[in-house]
């Protein structure tokens, strides 16, 4: 339908509106104005370069949607000790159109994080050594937690070509169930550990690189390797507070089917939780401590 | 980790007063197993209170060295515990008695002989900010909306602190106080007037001097300018012309929007007085003071709420509320442990933002503010705010700004010392470290403020070593 088409049309409709209504007395010039002003809109394709505000760049902590509040600032504070979505100016299920948005938005980064790859880019700048599970993708990944935990021959042997055996520590990164994590934390969280562990002159060779992996993907590059300690950076399933949150899982000398209380964890590394550069740091003396343990987990404390 | 307890002292050298209380401090991880430690005071406990004395004088301008020490002794003794028990805690000296000829000298020899890591304190706005946490203002204004003002009124000056939400807002000091007029509790004779208050008198030409006998109205017409300044401090009422005269060293810089008042040290107590009988009881004129104020318009135009602490406002803030711990994520070696009364020197967030090499040279301009008289180098802390989540990118280029630009003090044997208000330290500290000879002695904090002109003091590690204690404060003498 061409512009002229479609303008006829609407006319005749407001034609009809108008005198169903037994407004005839409206001038003529007048109808036609108006049904021009519709017209604009809907059939011409003026473009903007404005763009619409980011709703996902507002602070939340520091957004209040209630009304009138009878102390703003007294509610301010409380806000800013968590990022629950306090204070949204509704009860019950009926939010602002605001809040409903921000809930989609976020919901939606949460999702991509899952169902997205990390960059091939910057495993390749890192230098890590790419592997991947026998997961054939993310819908498998998702399904079968079991799959995520296993490499088949091709992957054991990159596994055992590149890494060096009984290193003291081997570290791998695993894309986990948010990529966004590991693109948002794992450049600065890789050299604040290799200088953390510098102090206690201990270091780390190649970092692999593993697609599809769940935690104890781990165990069998520590069977692998004969390391003495795998620490594996891992994105963690996201929440809608932040999509980019990273955990560390650590284990002296993991094998598979180990108890799960055999790994220290190190979670929350984002930028609203734990700086990664300060858990690369941290994550460095918990290395050190196991080593001279020679025990993780729950056994450790 | 479980929880831990560090025994800390305070004691408050005041204008009339000289006491001691001793307290406790849990220390607990607020973190899951599951993150990083976050380690925070999470209870402070006054266990111990010592009697009150008047602060021994050998005369006007002398403060008794010897009548303290012992005092602390005897008080050491009663609480059944030993100097090494100590883990921490602060002298202050206050209002009159910071202004004596020996007071500088009696306060390091006092924190020394009080305990290994007792430091010394002094100053109206630290001496303020103390007395309102001490008076619990500071958590009265985390429950209240709005600006509260704890009216600290001790013998010699009368501190104030504002607080909102649990900050310090604001502070100011006014040379008003219960022994500014001393008169024999026998004879109802004057026997001192206090400088500032004698130009009142003249001013107002009232017949009071030394050596006069007084009845309480005689003294009202001063009484009532002293209330009226602490009314107009907050913006209450008519100005009075010797309101700039009574002020120590600054006012508050917003008057207007209090909420609500507090009152602690020896007048508060004064203000509840009932059925008083002889208003020289105490041999001045706190009685008459404090009952003025209860007829003040603090009662009427404003809120008075009340405190926890009166009297003994300043010695529990001295030992309950000047430590603080460092955050959990730092690094340090620990040979050097404790440091005592090293300055801050304060970073410009400008300076913050340049390139490593610009960065050093400004640490190195800045650091000769510090060359003592004959041009020798003092150790120096370095504060900044640093930048929350930072790059490694960042952090490196902060380690090499630092480690360049304090080279000189290094070289001359100092250790370094970084303060860092976001949580940064631990990366930070391990940047430093690999860029400075091995084995340099260094301490990197992070989750502490500090300013120029503020002194520093880091504790021995608690906590598994996770954390440092500090306390900062200010030396300044006026």
């Amino acid at each position: 339908m061409n512009e002229t088409e479609l303008k006829g049309m609407i006319e005749s409709i407001l034609g009809e509106l108008v005198k169903a209504k037994g407004l005839d007395s409206v001038e003529p010039a007048k109808r036609t104005k108006e049904v021009n002003k519709l017209g604009d809109s809907v059939g011409s394709n003026i473009i903007s370069n404005e763009f619409l505000p980011d709703i996902s760049e507002v602070d939340l902590k520091k957004q209040l949607l209630v009304d009138n509040p009878h102390d703003r600032e007294g509610y301010l504070k409380m806000k800013s000790y968590t990022a629950a979505r306090l204070g949204v100016g509704r009860c019950g299920t009926r939010y602002k159109t605001q809040s409903v948005l921000r809930f989609r938005a976020d919901h939606a980064a949460a999702q991509d994080a899952v169902f997205s790859d990390v960059n091939p880019e910057l495993v390749e700048e890192m230098g890590f050594i790419p592997v991947r599970t026998v997961c054939k993708n993310k819908d498998e990944y998702i399904t079968r937690p079991d799959h995520g935990r296993i490499f088949d021959e091709a992957n054991t042997e990159i596994i055992k070509q590149n890494v060096k055996k009984g290193a003291k520590l081997q570290v791998v990164v695993g894309d986990g169930l948010s990529s966004a994590a590991i693109e948002a934390n794992i450049r600065d969280v890789i050299p604040a550990l290799k200088q953390g562990l510098k102090k206690y002159n201990l270091d780390f060779d190649k970092v692999l690189f593993v697609k599809y992996c769940r935690v104890p993907a781990m165990d069998p590059i520590g069977e692998i390797s004969d390391a003495d300690v795998v620490c594996l950076f891992v994105g963690e399933r996201p929440g809608l507070v932040t999509a980019e949150s990273m955990s560390a899982y650590i284990a002296y000398r993991p094998t598979v089917g180990m108890p799960e209380s055999r790994r220290t964890v190190v979670s929350n590394i984002h930028k609203g939780g734990t700086p990664a550069v300060e858990a690369g740091a941290y994550i460095a003396d918990i290395i050190k401590n196991m080593l001279e343990k020679k025990k993780s987990g729950i056994e450790l404390k | 980790m479980d929880k831990e307890t560090l025994l800390t002292v305070g004691i408050d050298l005041g204008t009339s007063t000289t006491q001691l209380i001793l307290s406790e401090l849990t220390v607990e991880n607020f973190a899951s197993a599951f993150t990083v430690p976050r380690i925070e005071i999470s209870d402070k406990k006054v266990i111990y209170r010592s009697d009150i004395i008047f602060t021994p004088l050998i005369n006007q301008v002398e403060i008794d060295e010897n009548k303290i020490k012992e005092f602390v002794a005897l008080q050491y003794d009663k609480a059944g515990i030993v100097k090494d028990d100590i883990k921490m805690g602060a002298v202050i000296i206050t209002g009159e008695t910071a202004r004596k000829s020996n007071s500088s000298k009696v306060l390091q020899a006092l924190s020394g002989y009080a305990g290994d890591f007792v430091v010394a304190t002094a100053g109206p706005d630290l001496e303020s900010i103390i007395a309102g946490k001490g008076a619990g203002t500071e958590t009265l204004s985390r429950e209240h909306r709005g600006n509260i003002v704890n009216f600290d009124i001790g013998g010699g000056t009368s501190n104030l602190a504002m607080f909102r939400a649990g900050d310090v807002v604001d502070t100011a000091c006014f040379d008003i106080g219960g022994r500014l007029i001393k008169i024999d509790s026998d004879s109802h004779t004057i026997t001192y007037i206090a400088p500032k208050i004698l130009e009142i008198i003249e001013k107002k030409h009232l017949s009071l001097a030394v050596g006069n006998h007084v009845v309480p109205e005689d003294l009202m017409p001063i009484i009532d300018e002293l209330v009226n300044a602490l009314e107009q401090s907050i913006g209450l009422g008519e100005e009075t012309p010797f309101y700039n005269l009574l002020i120590t060293h600054h006012d508050l810089k917003i008057k207007t929007d209090v909420n609500a008042v507090t009152f602690s040290g020896g007048v508060a107590d004064c203000i509840k007085a009932d059925n008083v009988t002889d208003w020289f009881q105490y041999g001045d004129i706190g009685l008459l003071l404090g009952n003025r104020i209860k007829n003040s318009l603090f009662f009427t135009k404003c809120h008075v709420l009340d405190t926890v602490e009166t009297i003994r406002a300043t010695v529990v803030g001295a030992g309950s509320h000047t430590a603080e711990v460092s955050g959990s994520t730092i690094s340090y070696t620990d040979e050097i442990l404790p440091i005592k009364n090293v300055p801050v020197l304060k970073l410009a967030k400008e300076d913050e933002q340049l390139k490593a090499s610009e960065l050093a040279a400004q640490i190195r301009s800045k650091l000769d503010w510090y060359l003592t008289d004959d041009n020798q180098l003092t150790n120096v802390a370095l504060s900044f705010q640093g930048i929350k989540s930072p790059s490694f990118a960042d952090i490196q280029r902060y380690a090499m700004g630092i480690t360049e630009g304090v080279a000189k003090l290094r070289e001359a044997g100092f250790p370094l010392l970084i303060i860092v208000t976001e949580d940064m330290a631990k990366a930070l500290g391990n940047s430093i470290y690999s860029m400075l000879p091995e084995k340099s002695p260094f301490v990197c904090i992070d989750s502490i403020v500090a300013e120029n002109g503020d002194y520093i003091d880091i504790g021995t590690p608690v906590a598994g070593g996770n954390v440092l204690p500090v306390i900062i404060k200010t030396l300044v003498f006026n």
